[in-house]
């Protein structure tokens, strides 16, 4: 899978194997991730109503995601 | 012609439940020189036509997976099944799986040849090109095929694509094999084809779909139709696709009638969050959470908030798990609530006219 149209590198995926529901994603990045009532990520995708949070704060979030579960790509 | 062009006319298509086209498969996995895994574990509940492939067709099966060959060719089946007995007494390199619904996933297959956990991986490319599992662990190109689908390979090689494509739909051709199980008199493997109606499928065991109770048609990740619509489906993608079902895995588990079907659904829920590999949250909160549900829903609670949160956790578990079985055991769920709607009612109300009966017949496919 390459990761090179701007609609991809516009969006986060999760590697649900790797995540553990710290959340942090969801503060770093309000518009496009909601937590569900365990408290691990839903990734919005624009029909959803997500809304795109800005490079800066997506490569924030995958640097700060605590169990390194975050990478760049279209939601799955 | 070459393996990879006869597989193409032939328009073969993965038979354990993904319908892939394996000409492109096994192209890839030549490309990548990957190792083949064959996959005869019956994963899915009341899949039997593993087991039937090794048991009558193993010679044939050895060619196909031959012919495909690979760095490594092993043979995946359950720890202790009569079909790793098999294998083994064949002398073929045999990889044992943990009896458990996710252990024959794909990616757990892949991390098990590894020397791995059999638990799913996270795919963030196809494992035929390599790649890493999530705690960075390199994984070599491998390749995953279905039992079944490697006879077919053979039977493909030695009879030619034209009489392949005599059999089933243009859209989905060759020769099928089908678990026909639950309320009929003989229990077993059925060969079939796509577009033959499912009616045929289960007279063909014993069955009578005139006077049945609901079918489950893919097990755990298939779903579920009404008596009259199972009466008058045909086996197919097309026929299935208007109920959210599909061919799958090839696995009919008929309903007995004089059971409740909301009893039987429930203990399959519950069997299925028991069966999460409990590494992604949305699968093993969501599953424990569905089976919960279902079981308020059947002991009579009031159906309207049970079914809302139903329907709102079928949703959020769905694409968010390593493997697709918490996808497949939400669109279980959601056929059911469909299906058994007035049944429910009639739980809630306190006037299920099955009541509690018997345990027998999913109690022993649940045992698979």
């Amino acid at each position: 899978m390459t990761a090179s149209s701007p609609t991809d590198r516009a969006a986060v995926r999760v590697d649900r194997v790797a995540c553990t529901g710290h959340g942090v994603c969801a503060s770093l990045l309000p518009g496009s991730i909601r937590l569900d009532e365990w408290g691990y990520p839903v990734v919005l995708t624009p029909a959803e109503g997500g809304v795109d949070d800005g490079d800066q704060a997506r490569a924030a979030a995958v640097r700060l995601c605590p169990a390194m579960a975050l990478y760049a790509g279209r939601p799955s | 012609m070459n393996l990879v062009e006869l597989l193409d006319q032939s328009g073969l298509t993965g038979r354990g439940g993904a319908a892939f086209s394996t000409a492109t498969k096994v192209r890839a996995a030549h490309e990548h020189r990957a190792a083949l895994v064959v996959n005869a574990c019956d994963g899915e509940i009341g899949a039997v036509k593993d087991a039937y492939v090794v048991e009558h067709h193993l010679a044939a099966l050895v060619r196909g997976a031959t012919l495909v060959g690979g760095r490594r060719v092993r043979y995946a089946a359950h720890r202790g099944s009569a079909t790793e007995a098999r294998l083994r007494a064949a002398g073929l390199d045999v990889l044992s799986a943990p009896a458990r619904y996710v252990s024959s996933e794909e990616t757990s297959l892949i991390s098990l040849a590894q020397g791995g956990l059999a638990r799913p991986m996270t795919k963030r490319q196809p494992f035929v090109m390599g790649g890493a599992d999530s705690e960075g662990r390199r994984i070599r190109p491998t390749v995953v095929l279905n039992a079944e689908t490697l006879w077919r390979v053979a039977q493909v090689v030695e009879h030619g694509p034209h009489w392949f494509r005599a059999q089933g739909l243009p859209k989905e051709p060759g020769p099928r094999l089908v678990g026909v199980g639950g309320a009929v008199s003989r229990p077993g493997v059925i060969a079939t084809s796509a577009g033959i109606p499912l009616r045929d499928i289960v007279a063909a065991a014993e069955g009578d779909l005139d006077r049945s109770g609901p079918v489950i048609v893919g097990g755990l990740g298939g779903v579920l139709l009404s008596r009259a619509e199972a009466a008058a489906a045909p086996w197919s993608t097309e026929g299935l696709r208007p109920f959210g079902g599909r061919p799958g895995p090839g696995v009919v588990h008929v309903l007995d009638p004089d059971a409740c079907p909301v009893v039987e659904l429930a203990r399959w829920f519950d069997h299925a969050a028991g069966e999460s590999a409990g590494q992604c949250g949305p699968c093993m909160f969501g599953l424990p959470a569905i089976a919960a549900d279902w079981r308020e829903l059947a002991a009579g609670a009031s159906p309207a908030p049970a079914r809302q949160r139903l329907l709102r956790r079928t949703a959020s578990v769905t694409g968010r798990g390593a493997c697709r079985f918490p996808d497949g055991v939400a669109g279980l769920a959601t056929s059911a609530l469909r299906v058994l709607s007035d049944h429910l009612a009639d739980h809630a109300s306190g006037h299920c006219a099955a009541g509690q009966t018997s345990r027998s017949s999913h109690d022993r496919v649940l045992a698979h």
